[in-house]
């Protein structure tokens, strides 16, 4: 720092006061790189880090059955499967699920169905609803609710509406010793209702109400 | 009518609560970007004066349009090349026990770009093509980045309004700030209220069981309300599942649908209010709120009416009963018709991109009510940048008005001059230009992965094209996914990535330029001449710009896709 030169006391003039003088220079192009790359390092620590290990350690502490992925065990006590995640039940005593494009393997991820215009759409339904009509007895008037036949978006929905449940109780219980009274009460137990009215729908988690009813099969 | 009209309550409940909140979250916002006391001052302040210190930087340190740009441009290019470096070597990188192999460098540009400008389109498949560590570390990375520079571009745009040196702010305080106040707080809470709807969060990646009738089935795990929550708060709209938001395990119940769709629309719907918080003139958020409800509104009850009526293709089906809930194929059970129909317009009007029931399967005019979100990318569009877009069409309206009238157009006590118009003009002719010329290129050389090529491909096979095209210019990311396109082969994945790069840093230079450009300039008391903006003649008129610009530039290549799937 260089001293007046004339040797006069005292401090230097105060700057001007406007923001615009007092600014410091702007950044060089250097000092752009090395704050970027300070910037990444920074958020970085934060966002692989300390955001996701400390959501998971409140999550484990306050809700373990949902954050560790709502298991569903065997009466034996062996894992199931995930009560969110449809798997294959088909099986002529179980209940099934709605048909997934990927027969459940999530590895595939999911797949979307044909388009609504497009004829591979009418095909796949008739060739499901072939399929579940060899398998047995629904109804009387023959018509197989469509959300039964219809893939979901996600290929692992495990949910259906009570109808597409209820209208399976035929079948199971041609392939049980159980009755059509008794399975359609089981089914009526297990359905989900809104919380609050019409958030959501009715709806039956299929893998719960197969897992329910195995120890009734004696197995 | 397929479904029960009661079940459109909790819709309109959402809409108006997220309304409620706007005006107040939205000042909040604003007061992030603005020199004053905010709440949690006194634990924030030194932890971003400490990050200041180690950036090298000072609030104090104000940028130009071109600085500004640079050190944005500097760091998002740093973010690529870490997470095209990552995904390029995942396989040996930690993290990887499901065994994902190293991606391609087509594949790894194409994603590294992806996510990098907050469009989050995948051409893999989750579980089996990246690892753990390259959705947490890097991809989780850009989740962050690319929301917030989306914001800094807002404000920094925004404060050319209210200053006359040419300066727009300093980018790493803007950045900073935007994590500490905004985005890091939000998402934590949000990520903890998605575990107490039943989304999981844990360490373990999988999980192999037998199943019922004896087979085997992998459960693929992971902290996905962590990622999920970031995903959606900052319209990113990546999932952490490949089925992304109708994944049970990612969406687990109607509830946390609702939710999550409150979360998506919550940034974008409160940005107008932090415009008029930066601007200090409160009424001035309205027309754009106006505008944006005008056509949101629209959009949904036409999605919903188009869902909720018959598909005429299967009524041939004799076996087939009919459904109380809308559309089953390609929906998921749990949700109402009406509760999906929110959840996927607000994720493509927002920019977003997430989906809760396959795309492919709506309705044509469904997939044209979306298509359109996406052509206009402004209502409300993704966080920032869709604002921005609004903005620029509100100087392009206004010049536009004035010019009918032979008065000077202004804005705010800003002149509104040719040079404005330019790079408004520049940014909104960015965006056809980027979908319309690879549509007709790869369409008309009969680019690999486009069944039935140029001749045989049909309507529904132009329309996955088009709506892919389009969906990485306006860095959505939302997916038609048709079986008769197949968009991961490398042409499709360099075009697509040199496309979501356009549509996201051009719009960029323009906003910036025309902050810069307001930012050198008086202001102007209002006059007699004055335009009125903040009223509802200027709403409309600013919506019928929206409406016509948009629909003028796209129909011949709609009539090609969607329209001649409708007739």
């Amino acid at each position: 720092m260089s001293a007046p030169a004339s040797g006069a006391a005292g401090p230097p003039p105060r700057p001007p006061t406007s923001p615009v003088a007092r600014r410091p220079p702007a950044h060089s192009a250097g000092g752009h790189a090395r704050a970027a790359l300070a910037l990444i390092a920074l958020t970085l620590l934060v966002t692989a880090f300390v955001y996701p290990l400390f959501v998971t350690a409140v999550a484990q502490l306050i809700d373990p059955y949902a954050a560790n992925g709502s298991l569903v065990y065997y009466p034996n006590g062996t894992v199931a499967g995930s009560a969110l995640v449809a798997q294959n039940t088909d099986t002529p005593y179980l209940f099934w699920e709605r048909p997934s494009l990927t027969d459940y393997n999530t590895t595939l991820g999911a797949d979307t169905p044909p388009g609504p215009s497009d004829p591979a759409l009418g095909a796949l339904l008739n060739e499901t609803i072939a399929y579940m009509e060899k398998y047995g007895t629904y109804t009387v008037n023959a018509t197989l609710p469509f959300w039964l036949v219809a893939p979901s978006s996600s290929d692992i929905d495990p949910d259906l509406t009570p109808e597409a449940v209820l209208v399976q109780v035929m079948r199971v219980s041609e392939n049980t010793n159980l009755t059509i009274a008794w399975l359609t009460d089981f089914v009526n137990a297990h359905i989900t209702n809104p919380p609050v009215p019409y958030v959501g729908v009715p709806y039956v988690d299929v893998l719960q109400l197969d897992l329910d009813l195995l120890p009734h099969l004696g197995r | 009518m397929t479904f029960a009209l009661g079940s459109l309550w909790d819709v309109i409940v959402v809409i108006a609560l997220i309304l409620a909140i706007a005006p107040w979250f939205g000042s909040y916002l604003g007061r992030v970007y603005m020199d004053r006391p905010l709440f949690g001052d006194t634990i924030l302040n030194p932890i971003e004066r400490a990050v200041y210190r180690v950036l090298g930087t000072s609030p104090r340190r104000q940028m130009r349009a071109r600085e500004y740009m640079l050190a944005l441009l500097l760091f998002n290019g740093a973010v690529f090349a870490f997470l095209f470096l990552y995904f390029f070597f995942q396989a040996g990188l930690p993290l990887d026990a499901t065994g994902a192999p190293n991606m391609s460098w087509d594949l790894a540009f194409h994603s590294a770009v992806s996510f990098t400008t907050n469009t989050d389109f995948t051409h893999f498949t989750n579980e089996s093509q990246v690892s753990m560590g390259s959705e947490l570390i890097a991809w989780g990375l850009a989740l962050f980045t690319s929301t917030a520079s989306g914001l800094t571009v807002f404000v920094a745009m925004v404060r050319g309004f209210v200053r006359r040196d040419g300066t727009l702010g300093n980018f790493y305080v803007d950045f900073t700030r935007t994590m500490t106040r905004v985005l890091i707080p939000l998402a934590t809470v949000f990520a903890i209220i998605f575990v107490l709807f039943g989304v999981p969060e844990t360490l373990r990646n999988y999980i192999d069981v037998t199943t019922l009738n004896g087979g085997t089935q992998t459960i693929y795990l992971g902290p996905v309300a962590s990622f999920q929550s970031i995903s959606l708060l900052g319209s990113n709209g990546g999932g952490w599942f490949s089925a992304n938001a109708a994944s049970p395990l990612a969406n687990p119940t109607a509830a946390s649908n609702l939710f999550m769709t409150g979360v998506m629309m919550l940034i974008p719907f409160s940005t107008p209010f932090a415009f008029a918080q930066v601007i200090r003139k409160r009424q001035e958020a309205w027309p754009f709120m106006g505008t944006i409800l005008i056509i949101f509104v629209i959009a949904l009850g036409l999605f919903i009416a188009y869902q909720a009526a018959t598909n005429p293709a299967l009524v041939s089906i004799p076996n087939l009963g009919l459904s109380t809930n809308g559309y089953p194929v390609g929906e998921e059970t749990r949700f109402s018709l009406p509760e999906a129909s929110l959840f996927q317009v607000a994720s493509v009007y927002g920019n977003v991109g997430a989906n809760n029931l396959s795309i492919g399967s709506v309705s044509p005019v469904g997939q044209l009510v979306l298509l359109f979100g996406m052509f206009t990318q402004s209502t409300p569009g993704g966080v920032g940048c869709g604002f921005g877009t609004l903005l620029l069409f509100a100087v392009l309206a206004i010049f536009v008005g004035g010019l009918m009238v032979g008065r000077t157009p202004e804005y705010l006590g800003k002149k509104i001059q040719t040079v404005h118009v330019k790079w408004a003009g520049l940014a909104l002719l960015v965006h056809p230009a980027i979908i319309l010329i690879p549509f007709s290129v790869g369409v008309l050389i009969g680019a690999p992965g486009i069944a039935g090529g140029t001749v045989g491909a049909s309507a529904h096979n132009f329309t996955s094209v088009l709506y892919e095209l389009t969906s990485e210019a306006a860095n959505n990311g939302s997916a038609l996914s048709s079986a008769a396109f197949n968009d991961t082969t490398p042409f499709w994945n360099v075009t697509g990535a040199l496309v979501m790069l356009a549509g996201r840093f051009v719009p960029f230079w323009a906003m910036l330029q025309v902050g810069g450009i307001f930012s050198e300039q008086e202001i102007l008391p209002p006059g007699p001449g004055t335009l009125k903006t903040a009223s509802w003649t200027f709403t409309i008129y600013l919506t019928m710009i929206l409406i016509i610009i948009s629909a003028l530039l796209f129909l011949p290549v709609m009539a090609l896709g969607p329209l001649a799937q409708i007739l």
